[in-house]
């Protein structure tokens, strides 16, 4: 039984792809690390190096094909449907329903989740509030911009009132101001004693949030520990940037 | 699974697929709008075709001789039979008969009783009397009516060209070739060069072999000897077949008064030159072969639109929801990859039943009140008594059905819509071919064809249009067609749950 305290819990969690002509990759090797409540991990990584993959695994969109994960106590193999609703998920190039309004599609959301309609009306209003979307609430996607819709995006994700949030990239692609929705957003979670486990590969971002994180490497775990034990990695006069790349270095 | 979280996620699909443009264009628009239009624009354009042909002048190409014995031809048959003629045209209506120049009313007439249906809808009281004393005349007094339009047809609606106005040099075209010993001046290439030349200066060429009438219209019966026309023509082209048909009527129209006046004057009776005569008795209705053509459109049609109506919602919510990065989020959604797959199914299905019913519906109305003469809608009464409407509605839920699973699946496998509709068009020549079997008059509805998928739908709603209940048939082509669907539907459920086809992007 997990300790009620890891609210993320990955072992030796990996992802092989057999290919049509017997060709094998291993997308992610082998991972073990947990997050708790009220913490940001990190999950760094160069393009490709197995983030994304073993972030859908732990939302149960992927199989894992050896190892196991576990969400607020439900393992993602046998409890998917426990695993998804006590996650919320955002990526950076998550897309909205174009002819639906925002209020629509926190509706559907709101359903698919369980939640009855006066729920959803009390917690759309309440976001709506929070995240500053009221002037644009039944306006259709498709006509918001990019910096309305990640709210809308960010509204959804937190919905149902999720323990865990699962974050892929989430200011990839998104202008200084609608970033700084996201980095607001990861605070309040993280003040509201939520898990958040979210992947970049922006050293600021990961100064100013994380408080533990994983480095993964063509799919492998290369460093796995708090933020001041990372910075030790870094000359006294050198970056965040320089201890990334150092960790990469000693993999190769 | 839950039919709650199914029934969620189709009523976000409706409407989201209900505000998607090119949704509402084949699963609506099509149908009720466009559906009509084409038909009764189509429809009306052959008709002006048609009548444009019928009524249109014609140049025939003539030595000026000859055409003065044409003319004294058709006098001598206004002369031999004005009195029969005069009588005949006032039971029909045309009072005060006048001769050779007074034959367009009488054909005008005849036209509009015989465009009738076969009951009602002429509304005009004296009309329908005329209509009724039509039906009564005899084969031999219709034919003589009709001699009399094909006379004036010839007379009036011909124009002469001189040969010497004509054209002398030139090569024929690629095709053309003059049949050996011609008579006359058709030997000559310059009549063939006029009837093909670019510009039609004439639509066909006759030679009337010289000597007048009394030469060759002798009462003596030793005597007697045929008088041969030719008639110089090209098949390939309508106009020229039509001066050839009118031509060779008004030639007829001339040997059936001959005919009689020969007769006469021998004391013969018509028998003793038509030993044998075929009697066919026609015991369809005007209705039931117009059913026969009716019946194959329809079934062709509304499998087809069916297939439309499915087409755009079942590409929009499937690789268009990958395109727009929407999928993996609902994905991540607490519900069964069966729930979403059946959910969106239920959505498709419903677009592909509307439009194949707005489409019966349109085409049945169409046919009814735009294509078809005022009046004669009665008339085809094609089948559409309860029980044919509500067994043809039951061959709808597995066609939509099967269309909508399919199109789910190929849809799904593709990255992006543009991906999607090169998978998913192909599909429509698959649908057409067994569809188009209904519109094959002589394709027997065999039981053996039951188990053919669409075929078999295909051809039974012809037979129920038609009224025949063919329980057997019904029977498989029901089961088959359930089973297929589920087929479809369990293999859509299957490629939903896999992630290399949910998450290639």
């Amino acid at each position: 039984m997990t300790a009620p305290a890891d609210l993320v819990l990955a072992r030796d969690l990996g992802k092989t792809y057999r290919g049509a002509k017997g060709t094998v990759t291993q997308a992610v090797a082998g991972i073990s690390f947990s997050c708790r409540a009220g913490e940001v991990f990190g999950l760094l990584g160069p393009n490709g190096a197995g983030k994304t993959t073993a972030l859908r695994m732990l939302s149960t969109v992927l199989a894992p094909t050896h190892g196991s994960a576990s969400i607020a106590g439900h393992d993602v193999a046998r409890e998917p449907g426990q695993v998804r609703a006590a996650i919320g998920f955002l990526s950076g190039n998550t897309g909205l329903y174009p002819r639906l309004t925002p209020r629509e599609v926190l509706r559907y959301f709101g359903r698919l989740y369980g939640l009855d309609d006066a729920r959803i009306a009390a917690r759309t209003d309440e976001l709506a509030r929070l995240l500053d979307m009221t002037g644009f609430l039944d306006r259709r996607c498709d006509a918001l911009s990019t910096g309305m819709k990640q709210k809308v995006n960010v509204a959804r994700t937190v919905l149902h009132d999720p323990r865990v949030l699962i974050l892929d990239e989430p200011t990839a692609g998104l202008d200084v101001l609608a970033a700084r929705t996201i980095i607001e957003f990861v605070r309040r979670c993280r003040a509201q004693g939520k898990c958040v486990l979210f992947s970049t590969h922006i050293m600021a971002e990961v100064a100013r949030l994380c408080d533990r994180l994983a480095i993964i490497h063509n799919g492998r775990l290369q460093f796995l520990g708090t933020l001041a034990e990372f910075r030790a990695h870094a000359g006294a006069d050198e970056d965040l940037e320089q201890a990334f790349l150092r960790v990469l270095e000693r993999a190769a | 699974m839950s039919a709650s979280r199914v029934l969620v996620i189709a009523r976000k699909e409706f409407t989201d697929v209900l505000r998607d443009r090119r949704t509402l264009f084949f699963m609506l628009l099509l149908p009720i709008v466009v559906i009509p239009v084409l038909m009764i624009v189509i429809s009306d354009f052959m008709k002006a075709q048609l009548k444009e042909r019928e009524s249109r002048q014609l140049a025939f190409a003539i030595q000026p001789e000859n055409r003065q014995l044409l003319r004294a031809l058709a006098n001598r048959w206004m002369h031999d039979n004005g009195l029969a003629f005069t009588a005949l045209a006032a039971r029909i209506g045309i009072e005060g008969f006048g001769g050779l120049d007074d034959l367009g009313r009488v054909a005008e007439r005849m036209q509009t009783l015989k465009d009738a249906p076969d009951e009602g809808g002429l509304g005009d009281a004296a009309m329908l009397g005329w209509a009724h004393a039509w039906r009564e005349l005899n084969a031999d007094q219709r034919q003589m009516l009709a001699d009399g339009g094909a006379v004036h047809r010839f007379l009036d609606q011909t124009r002469w060209v001189d040969f010497d106005d004509l054209p002398a040099a030139g090569r024929l075209p690629a095709g053309v070739r003059l049949p050996e010993q011609l008579p006359g001046r058709l030997a000559e290439p310059r009549a063939a060069l006029a009837i093909t030349g670019r510009d039609k200066a004439v639509h066909a060429a006759l030679h009337v072999p010289a000597g007048g009438l009394e030469a060759w219209l002798s009462d003596d019966p030793a005597l007697a000897v045929s008088l041969p026309i030719t008639v110089l023509y090209d098949d390939s082209q309508s106009l020229s077949r039509e001066a050839h048909g009118r031509f060779t009527d008004f030639v007829e129209a001339l040997s059936h008064s001959e005919i009689r006046a020969r007769l006469t004057a021998q004391r013969l009776s018509r028998d003793f030159v038509e030993p044998f005569r075929v009697v066919g008795a026609n015991i369809a209705t005007d209705s039931r072969s117009a059913q026969a053509i009716l019946g194959g459109i329809l079934p062709y049609l509304i499998i087809l639109f069916c297939f439309f109506g499915a087409f755009y919602p079942s590409l929009d919510i499937t690789a268009g929801e990958k395109e727009r990065f929407t999928l993996e989020t609902l994905l991540l959604a607490p519900i069964s990859r069966v729930e979403i797959a059946l959910g969106k199914f239920l959505v498709v299905f419903c677009a592909a039943v509307t439009a194949a019913v707005l489409t019966t519906v349109s085409l049945a109305l169409t046919f009814t009140y735009g294509i078809l003469p005022e009046g004669t809608a009665q008339a085809f009464d094609l089948n559409f008594e309860v029980p044919a409407v509500l067994l043809t509605a039951s061959l709808l839920v597995p066609v939509a059905a099967l269309f909508a699973a399919v199109l789910l699946t190929v849809a799904l496998c593709a990255r992006s819509f543009k991906e999607a509709q090169s998978y998913a068009a192909p599909l429509q020549f698959l649908i057409i071919l067994p569809a188009m079997t209904a519109l094959m008059p002589d394709l027997q509805t065999e039981l053996k064809w039951a188990w053919v998928p669409l075929m078999n739908v295909s051809l039974l709603m012809r037979e129920l249009l038609k009224g025949n209940y063919l329980w057997d048939f019904y029977a498989i082509t029901l089961g088959s067609m359930f089973l297929l669907s589920a087929a479809a539907l369990w293999v859509a459920g299957r490629v939903f749950r896999r992630e290399s086809v949910l998450l290639r992007t």
